[in-house]
């Protein structure tokens, strides 16, 4: 019996459930189980007191927010309510437009800067005007602010619009306080009731009070009301009012916002923004209406539509590529199978091609392809991740590895300068794939180059003839398979035209690779040549039995190094073609992120 | 909202859920995206980091499906139905966004507001 309270000491639990049916133990229990339960109830009540602080504080935090103590708020029996003072401070975000740019110090700056913080001051005011449940002379102090800071804000804008007059409207922002004049007074119903984020889809036709408004005065003026903005003071990024300039803002004319104006050479194209509340089909409409303007052999200065769209317009140069493989040197008779294969295998990718032949050659995801000019989504993206050889690298060399390492022929090249004018040239617009030795600019060496032109050409026309020269502008994507044995392997979907330029380097392209004019001149004299070569029968294998003549140059150690890097390459076609099965998506290679979800 | 590439990114998320309204033949979502990998970050006004390259919320048609859903202008979409949208170009994300099949697109944004509040909650109370 005394163990058994011995035990009950140390265990009391175990004592209160299994010998319940034990009065003297129950009764024994029961001093030491009060104890403990006590101890109990005093760490509850301090945590309990820890957490109506807790409440308190953060009922009084809410109260300084929202103005109102929360009816959460726990008060003591006869403990009167904190009172809470509100709005500490207070910051005005401006929006863009009423950020004033130009020369620093000028008065008209400094006029506009005032008046667009005082627009702010003066909104604030107006819905402390509006605030319900406040007293009678709050009420009244608060009206007269407001006026006060109406009338400063008609001052001020009357102030700018006299030196905007006397500046001759140069000012950047030049019609901003006008037409905010007109509505600054007008009628204070609609402003309050905006809520926080409402900003106006619609571009505003300058005639349009509340439009304007609305723009002027974006209402995440308040912090204290909205704490979400409280901590950002000043936008002060330099965004380009678009909405001033463009008339159909949510329309796709901002998407493609005239890229033959702003075309820097490959730069990301300007910030646009799209609405989401036109169908998508649309806008490839609107493009392909872009497009056939382009297409015509006249405009061939205009740059490819789906570039104009992106607004990215020095890509199409570097989206070119004509990719060639040559295996004439190992002596292989042409057999019809092997021609019959490079027809197949043979890509021309350009933007007049109709969507259906362009996108043949790819396994993408049809619906992400399909009317899209030859900027490809989908698994061809990972060439834009990796450098532009791996495109080529990937599909010939994969499959032709062996050959071109024992025939290094393959031929990349590329021009970056922008497509000449229209004439006889077919070659003008397309750009020349430009494989990675050449990349480093001073390996460069241009005496072989006419002739691959020609050969390309030769191709291309053997199997394009009746297309127009200005057709090819684009892309070119030529392949000679590997011997005859292997033609059978590769599927025609193997061979893609890729956009071979690297979003993510866009320098190496502009600054490396022959200048225009050493194109061009290749060109002339391809076309010279070429018109003496006229007579001969196309065949590819006669045309590439002249090329023999190059051999030497290809065999250069640059070429081991081009054989290397097709080696590396190949063992991440597994890899690219596991990319292949995702639905549009694409794996950024290296140093870029992977956009997996 | 910045990340390196390659490493996880972290961002206090919201979910949105916005079901398209159909006006006419095609179905609208009420609001405008800017942004993308094919866009020049640097004029990006709603980005905190100017290398940001990620679509962002530009307009939110009052009364509009994605104003009703809570979208904000401001936002910067993570997710659209699950697909990523932080490494997209403009057109992509439209794409996703405005297929014509789905009536309803379930986004994950994320905005400095969130992760204020986050942030605050895990810091404690400023005393008052």
């Amino acid at each position: 019996m005394e163990g058994y309270g011995e035990t009950s000491d140390t265990d009391s639990g175990i004592i209160l459930h299994s010998g319940s049916d034990s009065p003297t133990v129950t009764t024994k229990d029961v001093t030491t189980h009060t104890r403990a339960m006590k101890l109990k109830h005093q760490s509850l009540q301090d945590s309990l007191q820890l957490c109506v602080l807790e409440l308190k504080k953060l009922c009084i935090r809410e109260a300084e927010l929202t103005g109102k103590l929360s009816a959460d708020y726990p008060l003591a029996p006869g403990e009167a309510p904190p009172k809470v003072r509100r709005r500490i401070g207070a910051s005005f975000q401006l929006d863009e437009q009423s950020i004033p740019r130009g020369p620093k110090g000028s008065p008209l700056t400094l006029v506009d800067a005032e008046l667009a913080l005082q627009l702010k001051i003066y909104e604030a005011a107006r819905r402390l005007c509006r605030e319900e449940h406040q007293n009678k002379a709050v009420r009244r102090s608060r009206l007269q602010q407001c006026k006060r800071e109406e009338k400063r804000v008609k001052e001020l804008q009357e102030s700018a619009f006299q030196l905007r007059l006397q500046h001759g409207r140069s000012s950047p922002l030049p019609a901003f306080s006008i037409p905010f004049r007109e509505h600054g007074h007008s009628d204070d119903s609609s402003l309050s009731d905006s809520p926080v984020v409402d900003e106006d889809v619609h571009p505003p036709p300058p005639s349009s009070g509340p439009a304007c408004r609305d723009q002027n005065q974006l209402p995440q003026t308040f912090p204290v009301s909205s704490p979400s903005t409280a901590d950002s003071a000043i936008l002060s990024s330099p965004f380009t009012p678009r909405r001033a300039g463009s008339p159909g803002l949510d329309s796709m004319l901002s998407f493609c916002s005239n890229p033959e104006s702003e075309a820097p050479p490959i730069q990301p194209s300007p910030w646009t923004e799209s609405s989401l509340d036109q169908p998508f089909q649309k806008t490839k409409k609107s493009r392909s209406s872009t497009k056939s303007t382009a297409s015509s052999p006249a405009s061939s200065q205009v740059l490819p539509p789906l570039e104009a769209c992106l607004g990215n317009p020095s890509l199409p140069q570097q989206l070119s590529q004509l990719q060639l493989s040559d295996r004439l040197a190992n002596g292989t008779p042409p057999t019809p199978e092997l021609r019959l294969h490079r027809n197949l295998s043979l890509r021309i990718s350009n933007p007049e091609t109709p969507p259906e032949e362009r996108s043949r050659g790819h396994y993408g995801p049809p619906e992400t392809m399909r009317g899209y000019p030859p900027y490809h989504y989908g698994p061809q993206e990972n060439s834009e991740d990796s450098h532009s050889e791996h495109s080529f690298s990937t599909r010939s060399g994969s499959v032709c590895q062996e050959q071109q390492g024992e025939f290094p022929r393959a031929r990349h090249l590329q021009h970056p300068g922008p497509t000449g004018g229209p004439g006889p040239h077919a070659f003008q617009g397309p750009a020349l794939y430009q494989s990675p030795r050449y990349q480093s600019g001073p390996s460069f060496n241009p005496g072989h180059y006419p002739g691959d032109v020609a050969y390309a050409l030769d191709l291309v026309r053997g199997y394009h003839g009746p297309r127009a020269p200005s057709n090819r502008r684009d892309c070119m994507y030529v392949e000679v398979p590997g011997p005859a044995m292997m033609a059978p392997r590769r599927a025609p979907q193997e061979v893609r035209l890729s956009r071979s330029p690297s979003l993510w380097e866009p320098q190496r392209y502009r600054s490396n690779g022959p200048p225009r004019q050493l194109v061009d001149d290749h060109l002339k004299s391809w076309h010279h040549r070429n018109q003496f070569r006229e007579p001969r029968p196309r065949s590819l294998d006669r045309q590439g039995a002249v090329r023999v003549k190059t051999v030497p140059d290809w065999m250069s150690p640059l070429t081991h190094n081009q054989r290397y890097q097709e080696q590396v390459l190949k063992s991440r076609v597994q890899q690219q073609r596991l990319v292949d099965d995702g639905p549009g998506r694409w794996f950024g290679e290296d140093s870029k992120a992977v956009s997996l979800v | 909202m910045a990340f390196v590439p390659g490493q996880p990114v972290t961002a206090v998320v919201q979910r949105v859920e916005i079901q398209k309204l159909c006006q006419g033949d095609h179905l609208i979502l009420g609001f405008s995206i800017g942004g993308g990998m094919d866009q020049d970050p640097v004029q990006n006004p709603y980005s905190e980091d100017k290398t940001d390259k990620g679509i962002y919320v530009t307009r939110v048609t009052p009364n509009g499906p994605a104003e009703k859903a809570g979208l904000m202008m401001g936002d910067k979409i993570m997710q659209v139905n699950g697909w990523d949208m932080t490494m997209v170009t403009h057109d992509q994300a439209r794409k996703r966004l405005t297929k014509k099949k789905e009536d309803v697109v379930r986004l994950l944004v994320t905005r400095k507001s969130l992760e204020d509040a986050v942030k605050h909650s895990m810091s404690g109370y400023p005393k008052h």
